[in-house]
């Protein structure tokens, strides 16, 4: 590198900012003359629009480009995951030989334990169907039930999965943190305390409370504590700082 | 600070682990019971030098494990503010 590179290399730039189109981008004549008509001019009009809209937007923007967004899988990160899984297979091997565990009795089919329940992940499911109380006697029936109590908690396990499936469509969750959409970090938090609450209520033969009171808990608690939530992120957005995060925007804006 | 916390966790999990696995030999009669890292120590007749070795080593890892931690969590650190306090006073 010379003091004649410098200085032509401030006048001429070659990464695409300047006037002149780099060497290897430069169009030949037969495709300026495809571009001048129908499709191939739009699409190439669009194009080009687009890409000048975004270098607009780089170069006026505070935002600091970096030349490396993240670090190569080789070596840096396999490097590291290649510590953590050493460690973590040494740790299995080392528990493992100094401390066997002992086998136990083999299962006897013939008696029933006296709890049972599910996996502690499917609690919530297990809960679900035990929403008898919650199956109207209809009137029009003349007192009866619709469907089973079984068959209801069924369908109530349909309607959940159901909800968890449909939030994403209500909103795309844009927010970076949850102040940014108090109402839908209620609803979140809302459904992390029903999935507590009726897990705990799954076990209610075992709870040492009154079995209504329970019940109602189960779902009074997910509201107040979504209320609660909503509340206190409303009340934090007066002190926000949007300006903050302004630059973030820049990458991906909101809506 | 930070390298003083590193220290006492270092300490803290490295010797905990190997107080664990000595009370799992000397100190858990079964897996399934209730009283697991805990029930006294039981060294029957068969016992060798090295049983009696690792019971003493668990002890010494036990305390290790409390005292060596709290060196460098709470010891280490108030030494150097009352250091520091004491060097404001006598300005």
């Amino acid at each position: 590198m010379t003091d004649e590179d410098t200085t032509t290399d401030d006048d001429v730039r070659a990464d695409g900012s300047g006037i002149v189109a780099p060497d290897d981008e430069t169009p030949t004549w037969r495709e300026r003359k495809e571009r001048t008509q129908g499709l191939s001019q739009l699409t190439y009009e669009y194009f080009e629009r687009a890409r000048r809209e975004d270098q607009d937007l780089r170069q006026e923007s505070d935002y600091v480009e970096r030349d490396v967004l993240a670090f190569p899988t080789w070596p840096h990160e396999i490097i590291r995951n290649l510590a953590i899984a050493s460690f973590f297979v040494g740790m299995l091997l080392f528990l493992s030989a100094t401390l066997p565990p002992h086998i136990g009795d083999p299962a006897n089919p013939s008696s029933t334990p006296a709890i049972i329940l599910p996996d502690w992940y499917l609690y919530w499911s297990f809960g679900l169907l035990k929403l008898g109380p919650l199956n109207p006697e209809l009137s029009i029936l003349g007192g009866q039930k619709l469907m089973a109590d079984r068959t209801y908690g069924v369908l109530a396990n349909l309607v959940v999965v159901g909800f968890v499936a449909i939030v994403p469509f209500l909103n795309k969750g844009s927010a970076r943190r949850p102040v940014e959409q108090p109402f839908w970090a209620a609803v979140g938090v809302g459904g992390v305390i029903f999935a507590f609450t009726i897990s705990i209520y799954s076990a209610k033969n075992l709870l040492p409370m009154n079995v209504h009171l329970a019940f109602d808990l189960t779902f009074l608690l997910p509201i107040v504590g979504g209320f609660i939530t909503w509340a206190v992120l409303k009340t934090m957005r007066e002190g926000y700082m949007y300006d903050l995060n302004r630059r973030y925007y820049r990458l991906r804006p909101p809506k | 600070m930070a390298d003083e916390f590193v220290k006492g966790l270092g300490i803290f999990t490295g010797a905990g682990l190997a107080w664990m696995v000595l009370a799992g030999w000397y100190r858990t009669p079964s897996f399934e019971s209730e009283q697991q890292l805990v029930s006294p120590v039981s060294l029957g007749e068969s016992a060798t030098m090295f049983d009696t070795l690792g019971v003493l080593l668990m002890d010494m890892f036990f305390w290790f494990t409390i005292i060596g931690a709290l060196t460098f969590w709470v010891g280490i650190p108030v030494i150097r503010q009352a250091r520091e306090a004491i060097e404001e006073r006598a300005q």
